[in-house]
Order: structure tokens, then C-alpha cells, then sequence
């Protein structure tokens, strides 16, 4: 009994993490929608019409959200930024360590773009791409 | 003095590169030497002008590479020095968070900052803690010693995943060592710089410590760190810091490039930035593979246009030497026919002449003797005539074969034109030579031919002159030996002649009498005499023959008997006798007109008018045109005539005789003609030759003869006359006999046609007169 119970404890922790929760895009309820092109653009350095706001680097939602929006890896986009970076054209992604914070930032700032797991939306943000 | 030949022998060269198998290869060299040279000063061109740039480029990434390291580095600086400056300041924990939260601190995605307290523990960074230390590091015992920026270094080997460590020593309030603040960076974001589209996928972009270790390096999408380079020979010196980079090649990779360096002020490190060659040349190398491939592809039109334009220059040059060998083999042909005889082949005239003129002059050299054989055949224009031309031509061709084929290969034979032909015999020993070759010759023509089916024989006959004493020249010689022909003919013909003085004399009356009765037609020289023919028993005039005469202006009048033989020969005798003709029926219609008695006419006839295609057609003509009553006019021909080919002698008879015409036979008894053979021909009377008739008053078995013959002529039902009756006992004779008709000085000489019409009329008148008149007449004349 002991070994069933410790065995559903370690499943559960593992598809908690393997298991990809639905994102979506959120902006400033008083901003407008973004196409998933757009959020691509802003989170790769190729655009600057929204603040964006990124999760802890390497993180799950981090590497799940740049897969689905850009189709890029982690070390893909690292390199990206890198690039931008030294040669002075831009700087990445203000990391936030968590999707409250990145809520908050986003219901502080009008013109801040983020992404949080669909469970975590409320009405502080509105939803302005869902990423599935 | 020395300029001529030299001009002379340049144009001969220059001559010689204008022919097509010089001129064609080497246009096609100096063309393609042209396009090659150039291509290849193209290609160089562009090689150098990609150098050019190539250098150029390196030297513009290495520039803005700086700017981008220096940039970097500065901020790493200022990090370090704001944390230690925070930290000597406030001595406590929590400097990073502090400075991070008020967002001082550089991005985490590439940079992490840590704190190391004295003892080397990790005891602040931006990254989780797990309670590392430093202490064993080597940077960390340099910091502690010292408090200068401290560049880490990487592991050989490491592809660019690494970190390059920053550091500074951290002070504490009374200088002493307080631990050490440090910024870690990814190795490959010092090369994030790489542009893929200037370096290409070769070139070097990187940084190096003034150690000569590699920090990191990146060609293309990998990366490498640890290479240990001589730093003093890769960084220029500032002389030529701002010379084109040389291309070197490069020690890891092997690669050629153009590789330059340059130290970062204020820190341990310096850039390097290369361009590889064959990269950057690579276009330039397709281009020149493009260029080399026209340059060849023009190099095989020109090849192939100049050996099309050579082959037509040739073809040309071939067509033309054909056309000058053609004109030549032409030349040759024309002088072949101008020197020989188109039918026999044989040397003509006019090579003839040089020959014997060349032949002279060797014989008057080397005192030698030399012969000219003219040769005619004798009956060559009968043939001709009855035979056609085509059959006379097969006979002179044979006659040519024959005679080359009887002297030697040193004589000549030629032929001068007709059935003239000529032998020339040099190098004579003496005059019997000559002989031998004429007795030869003589006996290959008398050899029989066969023209046309039927078996013929010829004879010829042959004059000869000598060389010297007949003539010292060409002309002399030819006209001896010609002179000395004709003699030949008058001695019977089948025979040769050697010229001689008196020949010439005889010759040369002829040759008068020939050139002269050639215009008596036109000046009107000849005349028609009229010689009565009477009955043998009433003695009136039955009859008349008209005989011709030659009123020469210089000579008087010429016997037919001298003129009648070179007509003959000439063939002047056709248009003569068709003269006599005429002019004999005009006459006969003219007194008939007048109302003299209707008397007959006999006209002689020779073999060459006999023979003459056109006898018919002429004398119908005159017949028609003159109203002569054809039963009055008679044809003598002499018997020797009408025996020689009967077919065709009875084949003309009986022409003659439709048209009315009665025949003669003149000479009868000289041609032992059978009687079967007389009968055959349509003959109306026969004329008993003088011969007889001289005869008779001799023995008695000469009057027999002549009486056979009269009796022959009678039982062959025909009028016989006897002719050349000069006596009155030839006349008793003859009228004993049975004589229809006499003719002969004896009765009546040869008269004008105006006497002869006085004769007629005065007969007319009185019957015996005329009769007493013919007996008194004759011994006076």
C-alpha cells in the first residue's frame, strides 16, 4: 500500500511537469489583441510595439511557450538574444520569477505583453492569445 | 644598296603568310591569343579587386567588431565595479539582490554575478547557490595578490557552452582582502556577433589574451576555445595597422585567410577577425570558370570558323589550280589540233614545215641528205564522191596506218590536207633509200581496202626531192616534191618521180594552165565548136557533136586534150561540162527557132561528170530552162567509162534516158567490153574509135577487125558511127560496111556555131552543093 501510494506520488509529480498545461498570451485589459506573428516578433527582438515580459529562463512554461509561439528552443532563442544583446540593438525579456508576477507587471503596465498558464488568468488581464 | 633584297625578301615572307594554310592558323593564333590574354587580365582584375575588398571587409568587421567588445567588456567593467563598490561600501550581504532589484545588474540570460568571500566561498550570486568555493581557483589567489580585472580562461577544447570569468578583488574596510566579485559570461556571446552573410561559413571572429590563449572562437556555427596563438606575430604593428591584412594560413583549421588582430585598450585581451580566401574568392573563381568557358567556347568558334574559312580558301586555291591545269590541258589540245590532223592524227602542215625546216638545218650541220615524198592517191576523189566521205575518210585513215607503218620510227609522216600526204625520210645515205620507201609504200596502198562492205584498190602516186640538190629550203623542197608528184600522175599514175629541172618546167605550164582555168569560166575563154555528123548514104548532115574549146588570151586557143585532164583533176570539169551543156542545147534551140532543121546534139561527158551526184538534177534543169528537145541531145561517154562499175553506171544510164537523153558510147572497141555487158545499158549508137578507122586502108585483117566491130554495134541494134574518117577510101569504106552515120576532117573540121549555120542552111538550100562542097573542102584543111 505504502509503495502504491509512494509510486502515484512520483507519477504525479513527473506529468506535472512533463505534462503541458495550456498557455495564452495576456495583455493590459485595456490593450488590444495580438496575433501569434506579433508575440513572436515582440519575444525575438524583432519588434518593440509591447513591452514583452518573460518567465525564469529554462523554466517549463519558458520553454513551452517560446516552442508553441515561435517555434524556437531555449538555446535558439538564448542565441537570438545574445546576438541582439552584443551588438547593442536591444535588451531581452525582463525575467519575472513566476505567472502572478508576470500578471501583475501586465495589469500595472498597458503596454506589456506576457503568457501565463490558462488556470492563472483572472480578471486583472485579458487573454489575447491562447497557445495550443 | 642593301634595302632592295631586304624589301624583297619581306614581301616574299609577307607573300607567304597571305596563303590560306599560313594566313587562317595564324589569324586563328593571334586571335586566340588575344582572347586568352585578355581573359586572363579579366580574371586577374576581378582577383585583385576581390582582395581588394576582401581586406577592405575584414578591416570594416574588425572595426565594428571592437566597438561591440569594447562596448561589452565596458559594461562587465562597470558591473564589477559597481558591486565592489556597493559591497566595500555597505560591507553586508544582499548587495546583488539589492542592485538587481533596482535593475542594475546586466541581463541574466548571458551574464551571472557572484560573490566569493575571503575564504573563496560562493556566498551571493544572480544564479542558485550550492555553496561552491573559489578559493582553489587560480584567479581567486591572483585577486587576493592583487586588484587588477582578471580574465578567466576557458578548457581546450570547449565548443562555446563555457563561461568566461571576470573578476575583481573586493576590499574590505581597511583594504584588506575581502573576497572577489565576478561575472560570468557565455563564451559564445562574444561571438554572437558572427555574421554569417560577411564572414560566410570559414571566417574567424574571436578573442585572444594577451597570454596568446584563444578565449573563444567561432567559423561559422561552431566554436572553439583554447588554441594557444604567438601573440606578437598575430597583432600588426601599428606601422602597418592600417595596411591591407596579409593572408596567412591559419595553424587549427589550415584555412588561407586574411586575418587581422587588434588589442583592446584597457584590458588583457585583443579581437581577431579573419576572411577566408577561398571563400571570399569564390565568386571571382565562378566568374573566371564563366569567363575560361566563353574564352574556350570562342576559342573553338574561332577555331572551327577559321578552318571553315581555310577549307574554302583552299577549296578556292584547289579550284583554281584545277582551272589552270583544265586551261593548260586546253593549251595543249589547241596545239595538239594546230599541229596535227584531226582525222589521222597525223602531224599537219604546219608542223610539217617546222620538221622539215628542223630537219635541214641538221642535215646542213652534219652534211646529211634528206627526202620529201609527197604522195597523192590517184583516185581518191571518185571514191569520195561515189562512196560518200565517210567511206574516204575511213580510207585516208587507213592509208595513214599504212604508211607509218612502212618507214621508220625516224621519219615522219604527215598529212597536208585532201589525200596529199608526206613522208619525211632524214638521215639519208643516198637516193635509194628514198626509193626502197616509195617502192614500199607504193605496194602497201596498192593493197586492197575494204570501205563499207566492199573491197577497193587505190594506187598512189609519189614525187620526191632531195635535200641537197633539189632545194636548199623548205619551201623548195615541198614545191619540188610536189612538182615531181604531178609528174608521177602524167606518167600514168602508180608510180614515184625524183624531181628534176626539166620536171619543173612541165610542171610549172601546168600549174599555169591550172590557176588560169580556174577563171575561164568567169571570163567567158571557152566556146562550143560544132563538127557535122552525116549520113553515109545520103551525105546530108544527120547530126553534129559539140566540141570545146579554150580561147586562152596569152596562150590562143587550147586543145581539150591539154586542158580537159587538169579539169578532171581539179573537178573544174563539173561546172565546165555543165557549161558545155547548156550552152550546146541553147545553140541546138536557137537555130531550131531560126527554122533550121532539127539536128542532134552530142555533148562528151567525162568519168567526174558522170559521176557527179547532181548529173540528173542538172541536166533536167538545162532541159527545162534551155526547151531543149531531150531526143535530140546525146551523151558520149567512152566506154572504158561505162565498164568500170556497172551497177552504177547503168544505174545513171537509165536515169539519163528517162529524162529522153539518148546515149553514146565514144571510143567503142578500146574497152574490151563484153557484149554481154553492152547490152545490159540503155545505149542508143556507138562510135567507132579513130583507131579503126586508120587502120583500114592497111592490111586486110584491120579491115576485118573494123568490120567485127561495126558488125558488133549493129547486132546490138544501135546507130554506129565512125569517127575520125580523114579519107575518101575510109569513107568508101565504111559505107561498103554499112556505117549509119560518118564523122572526120575528111567531111566537115570542127566549126564556130556561125559557120556551122551556114553550113546547115546552105544544105538547106542545095542538096548537092554541099555534098561536092564537104568533098572539096577537106584536103584544103
Amino acid at each position: 500500500m505504502k509503495t502504491t501510494w509512494l509510486s502515484a506520488m512520483i507519477f504525479a509529480v513527473l506529468t506535472a511537469g512533463v505534462r503541458a498545461e495550456d498557455i495564452v498570451v495576456i495583455v493590459n485589459p485595456a490593450a488590444k489583441p495580438v496575433s501569434k506573428a506579433q508575440v513572436a516578433d515582440i519575444y525575438l527582438g524583432r519588434s518593440a510595439e509591447l513591452t514583452p515580459i518573460d518567465q525564469t529562463v529554462g523554466s517549463s512554461i519558458y520553454v513551452q511557450f517560446y516552442q508553441k509561439a515561435t517555434g524556437r528552443d531555449a538555446a535558439q532563442v538564448k542565441a537570438i538574444w545574445s546576438r541582439i544583446l552584443f551588438t547593442g540593438r536591444g535588451q531581452p525579456p525582463k525575467q519575472l520569477p513566476d505567472s502572478a508576477a508576470v500578471k501583475k507587471s501586465v495589469a500595472a503596465n498597458p503596454n506589456a505583453v506576457g503568457y501565463i498558464e490558462k488556470s492563472a488568468v483572472d480578471a486583472t488581464v485579458k487573454v489575447a492569445l491562447p497557445l495550443d | 644598296m642593301k634595302a632592295a633584297p631586304l624589301r624583297e625578301a619581306l614581301q616574299r615572307r609577307l607573300g607567304r603568310i597571305a596563303e590560306p594554310q599560313i594566313l587562317f592558323p595564324l589569324i586563328a593564333v593571334v586571335l586566340l591569343a588575344a582572347m586568352w590574354i585578355a581573359t586572363a587580365g579579366i580574371i586577374r582584375l576581378k582577383h585583385t579587386e576581390a582582395e581588394h575588398d576582401a581586406a577592405l571587409l575584414s578591416r570594416e568587421l574588425l572595426g565594428t567588431y571592437e566597438a561591440q567588445v569594447v562596448r561589452v567588456l565596458r559594461e562587465i567593467d562597470q558591473t564589477l565595479n559597481l558591486v565592489k563598490f556597493w559591497h566595500e561600501r555597505n560591507a553586508m550581504r544582499g548587495t546583488l539582490s539589492e542592485l538587481k532589484d533596482r535593475g542594475l545588474l546586466p541581463p541574466d540570460l548571458v551574464f551571472s554575478v557572484s560573490i566569493a568571500d575571503r575564504d573563496g566561498t560562493i556566498v551571493e550570486s544572480t544564479r542558485p547557490l550550492g555553496g561552491e568555493s573559489v578559493a582553489d581557483q587560480d584567479y581567486f589567489r591572483k585577486q587576493r595578490d592583487g586588484g587588477a580585472i582578471l580574465v578567466g580562461k576557458l578548457p581546450r577544447g570547449a565548443t562555446g557552452d563555457g563561461k568566461l570569468l571576470f573578476s575583481k578583488r573586493l576590499n574590505g574596510p581597511k583594504g584588506d582582502f575581502d573576497g572577489v566579485v565576478m561575472v560570468a559570461v557565455d563564451a559564445a556571446f562574444f561571438v554572437s556577433g558572427y555574421d554569417a552573410a560577411k564572414l560566410g561559413e570559414h571566417g574567424v571572429l574571436g578573442i585572444l589574451g594577451t597570454d596568446g590563449i584563444v578565449r573563444v572562437r567561432r567559423s561559422g556555427e561552431s566554436m572553439f576555445s583554447g588554441d594557444a596563438l604567438d601573440y606578437a606575430s598575430v597583432l600588426p604593428t601599428p606601422d602597418d595597422a592600417d595596411a591591407v591584412p596579409p593572408v596567412s594560413r591559419s595553424s587549427w583549421d589550415g584555412e588561407w585567410r586574411w586575418s587581422t588582430a587588434r588589442e583592446i585598450y584597457g584590458f588583457p585581451l585583443a579581437i581577431l577577425v579573419g576572411l577566408a580566401q577561398e571563400e571570399q574568392l569564390a565568386a571571382v573563381r565562378k566568374d573566371a570558370v564563366i569567363y575560361l568557358s566563353w574564352a574556350a567556347a570562342g576559342s573553338v568558334g574561332i577555331i572551327l570558323l577559321m578552318a571553315v574559312l581555310g577549307r574554302m580558301s583552299w577549296q578556292l586555291a584547289q579550284s583554281r589550280l584545277r582551272e589552270s591545269e583544265s586551261k593548260l590541258e586546253h593549251a595543249r589540245r589547241v596545239e595538239y589540233l594546230a599541229y596535227h590532223d584531226g582525222l589521222t592524227g597525223l602531224p599537219n602542215r604546219s608542223m610539217f614545215s617546222k620538221l622539215l625546216a628542223q630537219r635541214i638545218s641538221e642535215a646542213r650541220r652534219y652534211d646529211k641528205q634528206l627526202a620529201v615524198a609527197f604522195l597523192d592517191l590517184d583516185r581518191f576523189k571518185q571514191i569520195n564522191d561515189t562512196l560518200g566521205h565517210e567511206a574516204g575518210d575511213q580510207l585516208l585513215v587507213e592509208v595513214a596506218a599504212r604508211l607509218q607503218g612502212c618507214v621508220r620510227d625516224s621519219d615522219t609522216v604527215a598529212r597536208l590536207g585532201g589525200d596529199e600526204f608526206v613522208v619525211l625520210l632524214p638521215e639519208m645515205e643516198d637516193g635509194k633509200q628514198a626509193i626502197v620507201v616509195a617502192q614500199k609504200i607504193l605496194a602497201v596502198i596498192g593493197k586492197a581496202f575494204t570501205l563499207i562492205g566492199h573491197e577497193f584498190r587505190v594506187t598512189a602516186s609519189i614525187g620526191i626531192s632531195v635535200y641537197p640538190q633539189d632545194g636548199q629550203d623548205e619551201q623548195t623542197l615541198t614545191k619540188n616534191a610536189d612538182i615531181a608528184m604531178y609528174q608521177a600522175k602524167a606518167e600514168g599514175k602508180n608510180n614515184f618521180q625524183f624531181y628534176s629541172e626539166k620536171l619543173n618546167a612541165n610542171s610549172l605550164e601546168r600549174l599555169t594552165l591550172e590557176s588560169s582555168l580556174r577563171h575561164a569560166l568567169e571570163r567567158n575563154e571557152f566556146r562550143l565548136y560544132y563538127q557535122a555528123k552525116r549520113d553515109m548514104r545520103s551525105g546530108r548532115i544527120a547530126g553534129m557533136e559539140a566540141l570545146l574549146r579554150w580561147e586562152h588570151p596569152d596562150l590562143g586557143t587550147v586543145a581539150p586534150m591539154q586542158f580537159i585532164p587538169v579539169a578532171e583533176d581539179t573537178g573544174l570539169i563539173v561546172p565546165i561540162g555543165k557549161w558545155v551543156l547548156k550552152t550546146a542545147c541553147l545553140q541546138s534551140a536557137a537555130w531550131q527557132k531560126e527554122g533550121l532543121p532539127p539536128l542532134s546534139v552530142a555533148v562528151n561527158m567525162t568519168a567526174r561528170q558522170f559521176l557527179d551526184e547532181y548529173l540528173l538534177q542538172d541536166l533536167a534543169a538545162i532541159l527545162k530552162d534551155t526547151g531543149m528537145n531531150p531526143n535530140l541531145l546525146e551523151i558520149e561517154l567512152s566506154e572504158s567509162l561505162l565498164i568500170h562499175d556497172v551497177e552504177t553506171t547503168l544505174r545513171i544510164l537509165t536515169g539519163i534516158k528517162l529524162l529522153g537523153v539518148r546515149i553514146a558510147v565514144d571510143d567503142f572497141g578500146t574497152g574490151y567490153s563484153s557484149l554481154a555487158t553492152l547490152q545490159r545499158f540503155p545505149l542508143d549508137t556507138v562510135k567507132i574509135d579513130r583507131s579503126f578507122i586508120g587502120e583500114l586502108v592497111g592490111p586486110s585483117e584491120d579491115a576485118a577487125l573494123a568490120d567485127a566491130v561495126i558488125a558488133m554495134g549493129k547486132s546490138l541494134s544501135l546507130t554506129v558511127i565512125a569517127q575520125g574518117v580523114e579519107t575518101k577510101e575510109q569513107a568508101e569504106f565504111l559505107r561498103a560496111h554499112a556505117c549509119d552515120e560518118l564523122q572526120g576532117f575528111y567531111f566537115n573540121r570542127p566549126l564556130p556555131a556561125y559557120q556551122f549555120a551556114q553550113l546547115m542552111r546552105a544544105q538547106t538550100a542545095d542538096i548537092s552543093y554541099v555534098g561536092t562542097r564537104a568533098g572539096l573542102l577537106n584536103p584544103q584543111l
